[in-house]
C-alpha cells in the first residue's frame, strides 16, 4: 500500500512537470497562431484598403498575408509535432509507467 | 450525364464493396463506434481530410474565390487554421479521455447524468444543423449533375450513407472518407498542374489577369463579408468551432494513442491545407478562363465553378476531355457529400444509442453485443429522418443552418470541451450553463440575423459567433460559479488529469 502511494504521488508531479512543460510551449504558439489569423481577419475587416498594397505584381498584401498564414500553420504544426515528441512524450511515458505501477502494488 | 453517371457509378461500386469487408470486420461496440481504435496516423488524416472538406468547401471556396476575390481565400483558409486548436488543446486530450463521443469525456469529468444530457444536446443540435444543408446541398447537386428529381436525389444519398453505417459502422465510414479524400486531391493536383502549365508556372498571372479583368476592387476583402465584424466571427467560427464539431473529433477514437492522433492531425494540416489553398487559385483561374458571367449562370452562388473550370481545362463543353474532366469532378462532388453525412449519422448515431439510452436511460446497463444492434438501428432511423428534413429542405434557406452548427460547435460545445479539460473547478452547472447560453444565443442571434431575415434583419451580422462565443464561455463560468464548489469534483481532477495528459486511469 505505501508503495502504491508513492507511485501515484510521483505520478502526480510528472504530470504537473509535462502540464508546465506544455505550457512553456504551447502558450506562445497559441498566440502567434491567434494573432497571425485572428489579427489578420482584423485587418481584413477594419483596413480592407491597406490590404491592396502591391507587393508582387498584382498580388497585394492581403494574398501574401493569407499565404504566410498557410505557411506558419504548417510550420508550427510541424514544430509542435517535433516538440511533443521529444519533450512531452517521455514525460507522459514516465508519468503513465508511474499509473500502472501504482495500479500493480495495491 | 452518363459519363459522369458512368464515373460516379464506379466510386459507388468501391464504396460498398468496402462496406461489405467492413461489416465482416464489424461486431463489437468499439468496431462500430470507433474502427477498434486500430487505424494508423496516415490512414486517420486521410480519413480527417475526407471528413472535414464538405461539399462547401470543395465546391464552395472556389465559387467564391471567382465571384467574390479574396474574401473567398479567407473561407479556405480558416479551415487550416482551426486544426491549429485542435493540434495544441484538443486533440489528444480527446484521445486520453474520450471512448466514443463528447459525452464520453464530459461524461467522465463532470460523472453527473445532468452534464451527460448537455453534451448529447449540443451533439445532436450541431450535427442536425450540419447534416440538414448537406442533404439538401446533396438534393441540388445531384440533380444540376445527373438530372435525376431533387427528392431521388436526397433518398439516393440518405440510403448510400445507411447502408455505408449500419453495416460498415467507423470502418466503413472510415474507408469511404479515405477514398473520397484521395480522389478530391487527384482531381485537386490534376486541375492544379493544368491552370499552371496554362500561365507557364507563374501563378502572379492569375492575379494580373483578374485584375485587368474584374478591376483592383476584386482582390480586395470586403466584396463577401460586408460587415467587418462578419470576417472576424467566420476567422472566430472556424479557429473554435472545428474543435466543437463532434462528427470530425470522433475520428480521434480511431487511433490507438495521443502520439497518432497527433500525428493524424499534421497529415490532415498538409492534406487538407494545401488542398485549400488551391481553392484559391482554382477560383481565380476559373473568373479569368470561365469568367464570372458563365459562372453565375450556370449557378448563382458560384457552387459549379469547380465542376466548369475542370470542364473548361479539359477542353471545354462538348469535346471528349472536358465532359472527363466535368464528369470527374461532379462524381468527386457527390463522394464528398457521402462521406461527411455518413460521419454525422455515425456520431448522432453515438450520442443518442451510446450516450442517451444506453448510459442516461440505461445507466450503462446494456450488454456489448445489444448496443452494436441499437446503435445500427438508431442510424437507420437518423438516416430516414435525414431524408425525410433533406426532402422538406427543398427550397427552404439552409444557408443560416450552416452558420448555425459551426456558431453552436464554437459558442457552446467548445467553451464546454476546453473548460471541461483544464479547469479544476468547472462543475455541472457550468457544463449546464455553457451548453444553454452558447445554444441559445447562436440560435437567436442567427434567427434574427440576415441570414434568416435578409433586409428585416433585426440585427446586423450573418455570423453571430463574435458575439455568441464570449457568452457560450460566459454562461459556462457563471452556472460554474452560481453552482458552488464542488469538492468532490475538483478532488477528482487531479485522477482527471493524469488521464488527459497520459491516456492512463488510475485504479
Amino acid at each position: 500500500m505505501a508503495r502504491n502511494e508513492t507511485s501515484l504521488e510521483a505520478a502526480h508531479a510528472s504530470v504537473k512537470q509535462l502540464i508546465a512543460e506544455k505550457l512553456k510551449y504551447l502558450v506562445p504558439m497559441t498566440i502567434i497562431f491567434m494573432v497571425g489569423y485572428i489579427g489578420l481577419t482584423v485587418l481584413a475587416g477594419f483596413a480592407p484598403n491597406a490590404m491592396g498594397a502591391k507587393v508582387i505584381g498584382s498580388v497585394n498584401l492581403g494574398f501574401v498575408l493569407i499565404a504566410f498564414n498557410y505557411l506558419l500553420s504548417w510550420g508550427l504544426a510541424i514544430v509542435y509535432g517535433r516538440i511533443a515528441g521529444s519533450k512531452f512524450d517521455p514525460l507522459a511515458a514516465r508519468a503513465a509507467m508511474e499509473i500502472s505501477e501504482a495500479g500493480k502494488s495495491r | 450525364m452518363t459519363l459522369t453517371l458512368g464515373i460516379f457509378l464506379v466510386i459507388l461500386l468501391i464504396t460498398l464493396a468496402i462496406t461489405y469487408w467492413a461489416a465482416k470486420r464489424t461486431s463489437t461496440t468499439a468496431d462500430f463506434y470507433a474502427a477498434d481504435s486500430r487505424l494508423t496516423a496516415a490512414q486517420n488524416g486521410f480519413a480527417l481530410a475526407g471528413d472535414w472538406c464538405s461539399a462547401a468547401a470543395f465546391l464552395g471556396f472556389t465559387g467564391l474565390t471567382a465571384l467574390y476575390g479574396m474574401d473567398g481565400a479567407f473561407y479556405a483558409l480558416g479551415p487550416l487554421v482551426a486544426f491549429c486548436t485542435v493540434l495544441f488543446l484538443i486533440a489528444e486530450p480527446l484521445r486520453n479521455t474520450g471512448k466514443y463521443t463528447l459525452g464520453d469525456v464530459i461524461r467522465s469529468r463532470m460523472q453527473t447524468r445532468t452534464s451527460l444530457l448537455a453534451a448529447i444536446a449540443g451533439t445532436v443540435v450541431v450535427n442536425f444543423a450540419y447534416l440538414m444543408p448537406q442533404m439538401a446541398g446533396a438534393g441540388v447537386l445531384v440533380r444540376l449533375l445527373t438530372g435525376i428529381s431533387y427528392d431521388w436525389a436526397v433518398i439516393f444519398v440518405g440510403v448510400s450513407m445507411i447502408v455505408y453505417v449500419a453495416f460498415g459502422g467507423m470502418l466503413a465510414t472510415t474507408w469511404v472518407q479515405i477514398v473520397k479524400a484521395v480522389l478530391m486531391l487527384s482531381a485537386g493536383a490534376i486541375i492544379l498542374v493544368m491552370i499552371l502549365s496554362l500561365v507557364h508556372f507563374n501563378p502572379a498571372t492569375l492575379f494580373a489577369d483578374a485584375e485587368q479583368k474584374y478591376s483592383a476592387k476584386y482582390l480586395l476583402p470586403g466584396n463577401y463579408l460586408k460587415n467587418p465584424f462578419d470576417q472576424i466571427s467566420l476567422g472566430l467560427g472556424y479557429t473554435f468551432g472545428l474543435a466543437g464539431l463532434p462528427h470530425v473529433m470522433t475520428r480521434f477514437y480511431t487511433v490507438p494513442d495521443a502520439r497518432t492522433a497527433r500525428r493524424s492531425v499534421v497529415w490532415v494540416m498538409f492534406l487538407a491545407g494545401a488542398f485549400f489553398a488551391g481553392t484559391t487559385l482554382f477560383g481565380l483561374a476559373a473568373a479569368d478562363f470561365v469568367g464570372q458571367d458563365a459562372l453565375r449562370a450556370a449557378d448563382k452562388g458560384g457552387n459549379l465553378t469547380l465542376p466548369l473550370l475542370a470542364q473548361y481545362l479539359g477542353g471545354g463543353k462538348g469535346s471528349f476531355g472536358g465532359d472527363l474532366m466535368l464528369g470527374f469532378v461532379a462524381a468527386v462532388a457527390v463522394a464528398t457529400i457521402l462521406a461527411v453525412v455518413s460521419a454525422l449519422t455515425l456520431s448522432t448515431s453515438g450520442a443518442i444509442a451510446h450516450d442517451f439510452y444506453v448510459n442516461w436511460v440505461k445507466r450503462g446497463q446494456v450488454e456489448g453485443r445489444q448496443e452494436v444492434w441499437l446503435a445500427r438501428i438508431t442510424a437507420v432511423v437518423i438516416g430516414v429522418l435525414a431524408i425525410a428534413l433533406g426532402i422538406l429542405a427543398q427550397g427552404v434557406n439552409v444557408a443560416v443552418l450552416v452558420i448555425l452548427a459551426i456558431c453552436v460547435a464554437a459558442s457552446a460545445n467548445f467553451p464546454v470541451l476546453i473548460l471541461s479539460l483544464f479547469w479544476r473547478r468547472f462543475n455541472t452547472g457550468g457544463v449546464v450553463g455553457g451548453m444553454t447560453v452558447g445554444l441559445v444565443s447562436s440560435v437567436v442571434l442567427a434567427m434574427i440575423g440576415p441570414a434568416m431575415r435578409g433586409a428585416d434583419a433585426l440585427w446586423p451580422l450573418v455570423n453571430p459567433t463574435v458575439v455568441s462565443l464570449p457568452l457560450g464561455f460566459l454562461g459556462a463560468i457563471v452556472g460554474t460559479l452560481l453552482w458552488g464548489r464542488d469538492a468532490e469534483n475538483e478532488q477528482r481532477f487531479d485522477a482527471f488529469l493524469l488521464q488527459v495528459h497520459t491516456g492512463v486511469t488510475p485504479k
